[in-house]
């Protein structure tokens, strides 16, 4: 508008009358109307310009009074919301496999999600499930076919895989030794050509869809026998499906949203995900009457172990008077798949960051774990401490129900626990009765809170111990003589196979044969006799009543205990202090019992069964109970077979490390 | 160029300008009534009557949550301080018919509930329902405080606050969590950037600006304006400690930071101290509890506190502060009667009072009175054998609750400067020589007491 001037020189063409008639007027004063024009013309700029800033200003003013209404309540720390990388469009995904002797890798879209090139390590056929709609890695497994049974396991999980999913193979080092034609024909199954010519240290990549379509295959014929095949690297295209497709179309439930949230994630967890008649994830066991652990909170101890998490919660959650609310998962790192879990049965979970190695590591996760526990139930005088790899019986809260007031009041217990070490098949008999022993087994126990916040906890290792948490809590210093009640047929199966110290003929030896009760609401006997001196009462009664066996025969033999059932008999055994166990070790190592460091015991005396009667055997004479030996009979001694102690010496601290 | 005519440009300024004058009223017209719609309250409250929207909205509120057995408790307080006007006759006849709307007609926007978390299992279905009744919901999520002390666990975030609205009137249900330290505590509510800032005027809330701390209540189930709600037992004591319910966490970042620095003692001797100290805190508190003596954290328990969340091991005492005006003769007997014999008297009444108690193993317990004077708060020192007295100034303070050890207590709200006032702008720093006569930043020389009130005003046991 600057550039406007006016032009008085310039005549208007087109005039109207009243305007000549004015114009001519004021022709005379032209000084005065161009003072005027200008004027006008200034004004009318302010009058925008003020209207503008009047504008600016209300709307300010508005805006502020918003963000001030607000403002105390905004959070702090402002979350940034990270741009999410939208959900990949494209249709098409690039697959790369490979596959060679010392090393496997799975690419997806470029983007690696298997690699594998760690010596001595991660041998057979890996396998990679992917969601056929999105491309997310629902499952990674390694199976060890050089190796026997592991083919098995394999069979068992490509089963269990929903049909459309799309299944990558690839094989490092060898995978056929013991590929059996069972997992042959599956994989032939899948569209795969070559698996059933798969021979010794062949490479083989396969890509394809469940139920479907192949994508590629390929594969490298080992020369020789000495030699491996050539590496193969397989590169194809897989197309994505809809998400409806992928998806089952159960009943719109709360519970089916956890389940579809779950089972569009995660694979290999079979029924829970069938579309068809899938496994329920909610139990409603039979509500305790009377339940004394109904707001106990229990502790689950978990690491990155999600197929047992899964089976141990669906044993948990089945247990008569559980109590959901109380549960709490601690995931020792940011391990997704365990918290997937968690969320499917609709429980609460809590990650922890690594802060230590090894067995350090699981220290600290125990100690943040249960510290956590007590914060969260600040009421609680108790928690149940589980770990991952743990059945629990139907009638765990049952039992824990009838014994806790006797940790509430017994100064002198250390614990309750589920588990007892030498309750096996052939030495455990009745669901009733209970024990008070001088060790704490762990694997499933009650820890009373004051003990943990009084004493425990102060004091527990620092990261840079190494050390055990349970070797620890069982130290002289720690316990302090007190003691722990446990069943004799355990509350607790240990099935963990795959763990810190842990491998399967280990699992075989000592677990596999452990007695597991699964009889509902068992009515626990005589619980008062758990007390401090009523035990010691329990027990004399029972020296008591209990037939001396021959002391002349050999104690290994299985005529040492007559066959006989429901009967009481007591053996000596030499003991000459308190730490003397060389001819209990022996014993219950021919008895084919937990041998590997002592438990069980109390006061030099150990309870079990044998043939269905109930087998004491007292330590002389360290033991108290000494007394009750007739004086004719000696006290059996058995030597350490001499050639073989320092290799049983080895495994025994290996193996203390254990449970 | 084109020949403009100017008296055309000058109508079109003219016109342009009307337009603009126009548009500027409608503007500030619409600004105006936008204004009183965000106050709704202002337009509301000239038309209380017994049709209320509030008695409404809170019966259907009522409905929902007992069709969910969700047991929610009253804690409004503009409805309890009328409540408890009346507080006798309600109690008296729990079930009678009320003749007018007295409590819940009142005007206000918000009606507030509690709920404790361990009492129900949050169920979605709640929510369905809600929607289904008209309700719009509102959820305010956040970190689990009982989590925050603890290194690197990483829970789900918990629920703080939720806001049910129907119609013009709102619903404020606060979540109350039991912490340790046998309180209830609930969580500030703070809005994540998506949220909608207008759901409700924020503002006007009573519960959410800071997290509060609280007892357990006992609840009454009453009937008033024919609905059935809990009510806390004595509303009036629950207005009062609604009052002075502010809560500050402890700064537990901070304090890992400050161990990265400086690794925690975890010797023997450490633990014991620690433990020893922990007990005595929970004796005193509970005596002085008993007494009704409000109490707070000072000197070196309390920068243990605000400093590293613990105890510091090398303190060798354990330190509360009283203001006088709360003192109580009793305050000794009672100590005594809980086993803590009285070590030393400095000071009176009047004048730099200061009490130390004799706790298990050398662990000393001492209580230093606070006198208000002009804008500043201070406490007295004496020197047993000179008889010579100190003054040590802080900064005027208000109280919050906190949670220490296990124990729910005050500190100071304002601890920085608190703490700052007494340890310097380097309290940060650990220092294991500590002269309570010359290290404290603000201690000023304050006289000697005169010989003949020695007995009096030095006594040691």
């Amino acid at each position: 508008m600057d550039e406007w001037k006016p032009n008085p020189a310039v005549k208007p063409h087109k005039k109207r009358s009243w305007y000549l008639a004015w114009k001519y007027k004021l022709m005379n004063q032209r000084a005065l109307r161009k003072l005027c024009q200008t004027g006008a013309v200034l004004f009318l700029l302010v009058t925008v310009i003020v209207n503008i800033k009047l504008i600016l200003d209300t709307r300010k003013a508005a805006y502020e009074e918003e963000e001030e209404s607000a403002q105390d309540y905004d959070d702090e720390m402002l979350n940034v919301e990270v741009p999410r990388h939208p959900v990949n469009n494209k249709k098409v995904l690039d697959v790369e496999v490979y596959s060679s002797r010392s090393k496997v890798y799975v690419a997806v879209d470029g983007t690696t999600v298997l690699e594998d090139e760690a010596r001595e390590q991660g041998r057979g056929i890996h396998v990679i499930v992917l969601n056929q709609a999105t491309g997310h890695v629902m499952a990674k497994r390694v199976f060890d076919t050089y190796s026997p049974h592991e083919d098995e396991a394999m069979v068992l999980f490509l089963n269990m895989v929903a049909r459309g999913r799309i299944l990558i193979f690839t094989i490092k080092d060898e995978g056929s030794f013991h590929l059996k034609e069972t997992a042959k024909n599956v994989l032939k199954s899948l569209g795969s050509q070559v698996a059933p010519f798969l021979s010794w240290r062949d490479m083989w990549t396969f890509v394809g869809k469940k139920g479907g379509e192949v994508y590629g295959e390929k594969h490298a014929k080992s020369p020789a026998l000495s030699t491996w095949g050539d590496p193969v690297l397989l590169k194809t295209e897989v197309h994505l499906t809809s998400v409806e497709d992928a998806e089952c179309h159960w009943p719109d439930t709360e519970l089916n949203r956890r389940r579809k949230r779950f089972c569009s994630k995660v694979e290999g967890y079979g029924s829970v995900c069938s579309c068809k008649d899938p496994t329920p994830i909610e139990f409603n066991p039979d509500p305790l009457k009377d339940n004394k652990v109904f707001d106990v909170p229990v502790a689950v101890i978990a690491g990155n172990r999600p197929n047992y998490l899964y089976r141990m919660l669906r044993s948990l959650l089945s247990a008569q008077g559980v109590n959901p609310q109380m549960i709490t998962v601690f995931i020792d790192g940011y391990y997704e798949e365990p918290m997937d879990v968690v969320e499917l049965f609709g429980l609460s979970g809590i990650q922890h960051t690594p802060i230590s190695i090894k067995n350090a590591r699981v220290s600290q996760h125990y100690k943040a774990s249960l510290t956590a526990t007590f914060n969260l139930f600040p009421d609680a005088k108790f928690a149940v401490v589980l770990e991952e790899d743990l059945d629990i019986s139907v009638d765990f809260f049952s039992f824990l129900s009838q014994s806790i007031h006797l940790l509430e009041e017994d100064e002198s217990l250390y614990c309750i626990s589920a588990w007892n070490d030498q309750g096996y098949e052939h030495t455990a008999e009745d669901p009733s009765l209970l024990y008070r022993v001088e060790t704490m087994p762990g694997l499933g126990w009650v820890l009373r809170k004051s003990l943990y916040k009084d004493e425990l906890e102060p004091k527990w290792p620092t990261p840079e111990k190494l050390w055990d948490w349970d070797m620890w809590m069982r130290m002289p210093e720690q316990r302090k003589g007190r003691e722990c009640i446990i069943p004799d047929i355990s509350r607790s199966y240990h099935f963990g196979i795959v763990g810190l110290n842990m491998n399967g003929y280990f699992h075989e030896a000592y677990f596999k044969k452990h007695k597991f009760n699964t009889v509902p609401s068992v009515q626990l006997k005589n619980v008062e006799s758990l007390r401090k001196d009523n035990y010691e009462t329990e027990i004399h009664r029972l020296l008591g009543e209990a037939e001396v066996l021959d002391h002349s025969k050999n104690p290994c033999e299985d005529s040492f205990v007559p066959d006989t059932e429901g009967r009481v008999y007591v053996m000596f055994i030499r003991m000459e202090q308190e730490a003397d166990f060389t001819t209990w070790t022996q014993l219950a190592k021919c008895l084919h019992i937990w041998d590997l460091d002592v438990r069980g015991n109390h006061k030099g005396l150990w309870r079990l069964f044998r043939k269905k009667n109930h087998f004491l055997v007292v330590g002389v004479p360290a033991s108290p109970y000494s007394s009750k030996k007739p004086s004719s009979v000696t006290p059996i001694y058995m030597e350490p077979p001499a050639k073989e102690e320092g290799a049983v010496a080895v495994p025994a601290v290996a193996a203390a490390e254990q449970t | 160029m084109q020949k403009i005519n100017r008296n055309v440009v000058l109508a079109l300024l003219s016109l342009t300008s009307l337009v603009f004058l126009l548009f500027q009223l409608c503007y500030y017209k619409f600004y105006l009534s936008q204004k009183n719609g965000a106050a709704f309250s202002k337009v509301r409250g000239s038309q209380s009557g017994q049709d209320s929207t509030q008695w409404h909205v809170v019966r259907k509120f009522l409905g929902l949550i007992s069709s969910h057995n969700i047991p929610v408790y009253l804690i409004d307080p503009l409805i309890l301080g009328l409540v408890d006007k009346d507080i006798e006759q309600i109690r008296s006849s729990p079930d009678g018919p009320s003749p007018e709307c007295k409590y819940f007609c009142s005007p206000r926007d918000f009606t507030t509930f509690a709920l404790l978390d361990k009492t129900w299992k949050h169920e979605v279905g709640l929510f369905r329902t809600a929607e289904k009744m008209g309700f719009q919901w509102l959820k305010i999520i956040n970190k689990d405080p009982r989590l925050d002390g603890m290194d690197d666990l990483s829970g789900m975030e918990i629920p703080l606050h939720y806001i049910f609205k129907l119609a013009s009137h709102a619903i404020h249900l606060v979540v109350f969590y039991e912490r340790s330290g046998n309180f209830l505590w609930h969580g500030p509510l703070r809005l994540k950037q998506h949220m909608d800032r207008k759901f409700v005027p924020f503002r006007k809330l009573h519960f959410g600006r800071y997290p509060g701390a609280y007892e357990k209540p006992e609840l009454l189930l009453v009937s008033i304006d024919d609905l059935k709600v809990r009510i806390p037992k004595n509303p009036s004591s629950f207005l009062e400690e609604m009052s002075h319910s502010r809560f500050l966490e402890c700064r537990y970042r901070e304090a890992r930071a400050f161990f990265q620095l400086y690794p925690d003692d975890a010797s023997l001797d450490a633990v014991e101290f620690r433990k020893k100290a922990k007990s005595l805190l929970h004796l005193a508190a509970l005596t002085l509890n008993n007494l009704g003596v409000k109490f707070w954290l000072s000197s070196g328990t309390c920068l243990g506190w605000y400093r590293q969340c613990n105890i510091i091991p090398h303190s060798k005492d354990v330190d509360l502060g009283i203001f006088i005006r709360d003192y109580k003769a009793d305050i000794i007997p009672a100590f005594q009667k809980a086993g803590l014999p009285l070590k030393h008297k400095f000071g009176k009444v009047e004048d730099s009072l200061e009490l130390s108690f004799q706790g298990e193993d050398d662990v000393k317990l001492d209580i230093f009175f606070f006198y208000e004077e002009g804008d500043h708060i201070w406490n007295g020192g004496t020197q047993a054998k000179s008889g010579k007295k100190f003054k040590y100034l802080f900064p005027k303070f208000t109280l919050c609750w906190t949670e220490f050890v296990e124990l729910k207590v005050h500190v100071p709200c304002e601890t920085l400067q608190y703490v700052e006032a007494n340890y310097g702008p380097e309290w940060k720093v650990p220092v294991k020589t500590w002269d309570w006569k010359s290290s404290p930043s603000n201690v000023q020389d304050n006289g000697v007491w005169p010989v003949d009130e020695w007995d009096d005003v030095i006594q040691i046991y």
